[in-house]
C-alpha cells in the first residue's frame, strides 16, 4: 500500500516534471527573497552591535518596542497611519474605477490614449520632486496657489503653519500620483467583460449609466474586492516618501501628518539603533497581518470566492 | 564530410580554450613567481618606519565622504609612490557620495568590509553611532605612540579628551582652529539706510532684524530663527552627544567655574527667546515656510531675498564676494553679532578619521594616517593637489591657487587630517573689502579665544539610555521647531507641552545620566 503510494507520487512528479520547472524559479524566488529574510526578525529582540553581527547580538526582549509608547506619539501616528491609508484606499480606489469606467467610454481613440498617458505621467514622478512641486504651489510667499488667491483679491493663506488643510493636500497628492497607475487594473478588468452582455442591453434599451451601474461595476467587484484586500495588507505602513518629502521637518504640522514611519525615522536618524527599527518594522508587519486575517474572514462570510486564501 | 568539418571545429575550439586558460594560469601563475620574487627582496633589504617592520607590502582602503574629482587618481599615485617607498603600503580610496553616506556608512560595517580607514566626525558624520554599534578601533595612547608619532605630537590633549567615549579613543581627530560661532553676511547698503554701521550684539541684530521687517518689500531679515546667536550671546554652547544635536542641554561656555547643565525648558532664558521669536515671526523677519524650505543657507541671500545670511566665516566671505561680485551696490559686509564674548574652538573632532574594527592591517593604516597627518609632502599633495599643477609655493608656509578646477582645495573631505602646524595658508592677490574684513576678524578671534572650559572637551555616551533618547528625538520635534523659529500660536502652553512630552519620553533620566557621566570626567581630569 505504502510502496504504491510513493509511486504514485514519482510518478507524479515525473507526469508533471515540466510544470514543476516551470514553477520552481518562483518558488525559489519567494524562499530566497521573502522567507529567508524573514529570519531578520530576531534583530527586533536583540542589541544590535556590528561586532556581534545579527545573531551574535545579545538579546535584550522587548526593549526597543519602548521607546516608541515612551515617546507619547505611539497612539497618534498610529492612528494617523491607519486614517490616511483607509482614506487612500477609498478614495482612490473610488476615482480609480471612475477613470477606468470614463475612458472605456471615451469613443475617440486618440484623445482616449492621451488622455491615459498624461494621467499615468505622474506616477513615474518620484516624491522628492512632487515635494518641490508641491512647495512651489503651497509657499506663502511665491507659491502658484496663493498668487492666484491674491489675484482674484484673496488673501492668502499660509498652509506650512495650518495643519487642517494637511490631509486633504496629502489625499490630494497621492490620488494625483496613483490614479494613472491604479486604473490600469480596472482597465483590464472592464476589458475583460463579454461585449454582448452590452449590445444585449443596449437592444433592451439601457442607458449608459445603466450599462455603467448594472453591467460594468458589479462585474469589475471581484477585481475590486481582491485589490482592496491587498491594499488592506499594507494599511499599518505609511508612505515614507510622500510624508517626508511633503511635510519635512514641519513640526507645526505632525499632529495631523506624523505616521509610524516618519516618527521612526526621526527618532533613530541619529542613533541608526537597528534594532528598534526593526522592532517597529515587525510592529507594523503583525499588525498588518491581524488586519489582513481578520478582513479576509469578514470578506469570505459575504461571498467565500472573494476571499484571497 | 561535413560532420567531420564540424568536428574538427569543435575540437579546435576547445583546445583553444583550453589552451587560453592553460595560459591563463600560467600567466598568473608567473604573477605570483614576481610576487614571492618581491618579497624576497623586501626581505634582503628589510624596510623599517619609525623602527618597525614594514617589509611585507599591503594594500590599505581608505572610505571618504564627497565626491571624486578628475586629478584625484594622479594626485593619489603620487602620494602612493611616497607610500610604497616609505612603509611599503599603497592607499587606494573609495568615496562615500554626499547623498548616500547617511545610509551607506553603516552598511559598511553590519556588511563586515574589511577596509582600513575611514573619515568620522562627531555629531554630523557617524562617530558616536558607530562607536556604540563598535564599528571602530579602539585607540590606546601606545598604539598612537608606536605608530603614529607625528600625529601625538601635533593634536593637542584636549583633542584627544573630546574625541573619548566612556573613556576610550576611537578616532584621530584633525588639528585645526576653527571657530564655534557663526557670523552673519549683511546686506550694506541696509545697513547704511538705517543709519547702523554693523550688528555687533543681540540687541543690534533684533533691531536690524524689525527694521527690515517693517520697512522693506520683499526682502526678509533671515530665513530662520535666531537661536544660536541668542544662547551664544549669553555664553551657553551645545553639549556634544545630547539629543537633538545637544540643543536641549547647554553649559555656560563662557565660565570655567558653572558646571551645571542648563536644561534648555527650564531656563526662563529659552522662554524669553521663544516670545521675542514670534515677535520677530509675526513682524515678518522670516518667511512662515521656514520649517520647509529646502533653499541651501546662501539661495535666498544670493537672490536678494534674504537680508543676512547665517553661516562660519569662511563660508559668509565666500557668498559675501560671490553677492557683491553680482551686485556691487549690495555692499555686502561681515559682520559678528557676538562681538563681546571671547572664542570658542570648536571640536577637534569635527572632522577625523577612525579604523575599522575589521581591518587585517591597523598598525600599518596608523602608520598611512600618520604620514597623511604629519609629512608635509603628503599633507600637501592631499590638500592642495599637484605643486606646479594645481598650486604653487609661497615662501614656507603659504601657497597661491594656480587651477582648482581638477583637484578643488578642500572638497575632497581631506579635512580628517586637517593640521594648522604644517597646512599653507593661501595667499590672495588683489583682496577685497571682504577678504579685508575676513583678516581683521580671523585675526582678531585668534587673540580673543577663550578659556578653556572643562565641558568643551566633554562627549556624552547614550548607550546607557538609548530608548529614552530615541523617543525624546521622536518627541521633540513637533514643537521644537516650530517655538524657535516663533511659528507656535501660545509660546507658553507649546513650552508646557513640550515639557510634558519631553518628561515623558524620559529626559530626566538622560540628565541624571549626563550629570553622573560629567562629575565622573570631571573627577578624573
Amino acid at each position: 500500500m505504502k510502496k504504491n503510494k510513493k509511486a504514485t507520487f514519482g510518478k507524479k512528479l515525473r507526469k508533471n516534471r515540466v510544470f514543476l520547472l516551470m514553477l520552481l524559479p518562483a518558488v525559489l524566488y519567494t524562499l530566497v527573497f521573502s522567507y529567508y529574510p524573514m529570519t531578520g526578525i530576531v534583530l527586533a529582540f536583540k542589541k544590535y552591535s556590528y561586532t556581534g553581527g545579527i545573531w551574535g547580538s545579545p538579546w535584550n526582549g522587548f526593549d526597543n518596542f519602548k521607546f516608541f509608547f515612551q515617546s507619547g506619539q505611539a497612539g497618534l501616528v498610529t492612528k494617523n497611519t491607519v486614517l490616511y491609508n483607509i482614506m487612500f484606499i477609498l478614495v482612490g480606489t473610488f476615482f480609480q474605477i471612475a477613470v477606468a469606467i470614463l475612458l472605456t467610454e471615451i469613443r475617440n481613440k486618440t484623445f482616449r490614449k492621451t488622455a491615459q498617458s498624461l494621467m499615468f505621467l505622474p506616477y513615474f514622478i518620484s516624491w522628492v520632486i512632487v515635494g518641490v512641486i508641491a512647495f512651489n504651489v503651497l509657499s506663502a510667499d511665491y507659491g502658484f496657489l496663493n498668487r492666484v488667491i491674491e489675484a482674484f483679491g484673496g488673501k492668502p493663506i499660509s498652509f506650512y503653519t495650518t495643519p487642517k488643510v494637511w490631509p486633504f493636500i496629502l489625499l490630494f497628492f497621492n490620488i494625483w500620483k496613483g490614479i494613472g497607475y491604479g486604473s490600469v487594473m480596472y482597465l483590464a478588468a472592464i476589458m475583460g467583460i463579454d461585449t454582448s452582455i452590452y449590445e444585449a442591453a443596449a437592444i433592451d434599451g439601457a442607458n449608459v449609466f445603466q450599462r455603467i451601474f448594472k453591467i460594468t461595476v458589479p462585474l469589475i467587484m471581484p477585481t475590486t474586492i481582491i485589490l482592496l484586500l491587498l491594499s488592506v495588507g499594507g494599511i499599518f505602513k505609511g508612505n515614507f516618501d510622500m510624508f517626508y518629502n511633503l511635510v519635512g521637518s514641519n513640526g507645526l504640522l505632525y499632529n495631523y501628518t506624523d505616521v509610524i514611519d516618519t516618527l521612526t525615522f526621526r527618532a533613530l536618524i541619529s542613533s541608526k539603533d537597528f534594532g528598534m527599527a526593526a522592532a517597529m518594522g515587525l510592529y507594523q508587519s503583525v499588525l498588518c497581518f491581524i488586519t489582513v486575517i481578520l478582513v479576509n474572514k469578514l470578506v469570505g462570510k459575504y461571498d467565500k470566492d472573494y476571499t484571497l486564501f | 564530410m561535413r560532420k567531420n568539418l564540424r568536428r574538427a571545429l569543435a575540437i579546435g575550439l576547445v583546445s583553444t580554450m583550453t589552451m587560453g586558460t592553460v595560459v591563463g594560469c600560467s600567466s598568473n601563475k608567473g604573477d605570483d613567481n614576481g610576487g614571492t620574487q618581491a618579497n624576497a627582496e623586501n626581505v634582503q633589504n628589510k624596510k623599517e618606519y619609525n623602527g618597525i617592520d614594514v617589509s611585507e607590502h599591503v594594500d590599505l582602503t581608505m572610505y571618504l565622504l564627497g565626491e571624486k574629482t578628475p586629478d584625484f587618481d594622479e594626485v593619489y599615485g603620487e602620494i602612493n609612490k611616497i607610500l610604497e617607498e616609505k612603509l611599503n603600503a599603497t592607499v587606494n580610496v573609495e568615496f562615500l557620495s554626499w547623498g548616500e553616506h547617511d545610509t551607506k556608512y553603516s552598511l559598511l560595517f553590519s556588511s563586515e568590509e574589511k577596509f582600513d580607514l575611514i573619515f568620522t566626525a562627531s555629531n554630523w558624520a557617524h562617530y558616536e553611532e558607530t562607536v556604540s554599534l563598535g564599528g571602530f578601533q579602539e585607540l590606546t595612547e601606545d598604539f598612537i605612540k608606536q605608530y603614529a608619532p607625528g600625529i601625538w605630537d601635533a593634536v593637542p590633549e584636549v583633542a584627544w579628551s573630546q574625541a573619548k567615549i566612556d573613556g576610550k579613543v576611537y578616532m584621530v581627530p584633525n588639528y585645526q582652529t576653527e571657530f564655534d560661532q557663526d557670523i552673519l553676511a549683511v546686506r550694506g547698503d541696509l545697513l547704511e539706510k538705517y543709519n547702523m554701521d554693523g550688528i555687533s550684539s543681540w540687541e543690534e541684530l533684533k533691531e536690524f532684524y524689525y527694521k527690515v521687517a517693517e520697512n522693506e518689500d520683499g526682502i526678509y531679515a533671515s530665513n530662520e530663527g535666531p537661536w544660536y546667536r541668542y544662547f551664544q550671546s549669553q555664553g551657553y554652547s551645545v553639549t556634544g552627544g545630547t539629543p537633538r544635536g545637544g540643543e536641549l542641554f547647554l553649559y555656560n561656555t563662557q565660565d570655567p567655574d558653572d558646571l551645571e547643565f542648563q536644561y534648555i525648558l527650564d531656563w526662563d532664558g529659552f522662554t524669553e527667546y521663544c516670545k521675542e521669536a514670534k515677535k520677530m515671526a509675526d513682524a515678518g523677519c522670516w518667511s512662515p515656510d521656514v520649517l520647509n524650505s529646502t533653499d541651501e543657507r546662501q539661495v535666498p541671500f544670493l537672490n536678494g531675498k534674504s537680508a543676512t545670511m547665517t553661516w562660519n566665516i569662511g563660508s559668509c566671505r565666500t557668498y559675501a564676494k560671490e553677492a557683491n561680485a553680482a551686485n556691487p551696490d549690495w555692499k555686502a559686509t561681515l559682520v559678528d553679532p557676538i562681538e563681546e564674548n571671547t572664542k570658542k574652538v570648536k571640536p577637534y573632532t569635527g572632522n577625523g578619521v577612525a579604523i575599522n574594527v575589521n581591518s587585517e592591517n591597523k598598525e600599518r593604516a596608523m602608520m598611512v594616517l600618520n604620514e597623511f597627518y604629519s609629512n608635509p609632502d603628503v599633507y600637501d599633495l592631499s590638500m592642495l593637489g599637484i605643486e606646479g599643477k594645481h598650486w604653487e609655493a609661497v615662501g614656507e608656509d603659504q601657497y597661491k591657487e594656480l587651477d582648482e578646477s581638477g583637484f578643488g582645495v578642500d572638497q575632497n573631505c581631506n579635512w580628517g587630517w586637517k593640521n594648522d602646524n604644517i597646512n599653507r595658508k593661501e595667499v590672495i592677490e588683489n583682496p577685497t573689502t571682504v577678504d579685508e574684513e575676513y583678516e581683521a576678524m580671523d585675526k582678531l578671534w585668534r587673540e580673543n579665544i577663550k578659556e578653556e572650559h572643562p565641558y568643551d572637551g566633554f562627549n556624552f555616551d547614550a548607550t546607557k539610555v538609548t530608548t529614552q533618547v530615541a523617543a525624546v528625538e521622536a518627541a521633540v520635534g513637533t514643537y521644537y521647531n516650530p517655538l524657535i523659529n516663533g511659528l507656535v500660536d501660545d509660546v507658553d502652553s507649546s513650552i508646557e507641552q513640550l515639557k510634558k512630552a519631553l518628561e515623558n519620553a524620559g529626559i530626566n533620566q538622560i540628565l541624571d545620566e549626563l550629570n553622573r557621566q560629567a562629575e565622573e570626567y570631571i573627577a578624573q581630569r
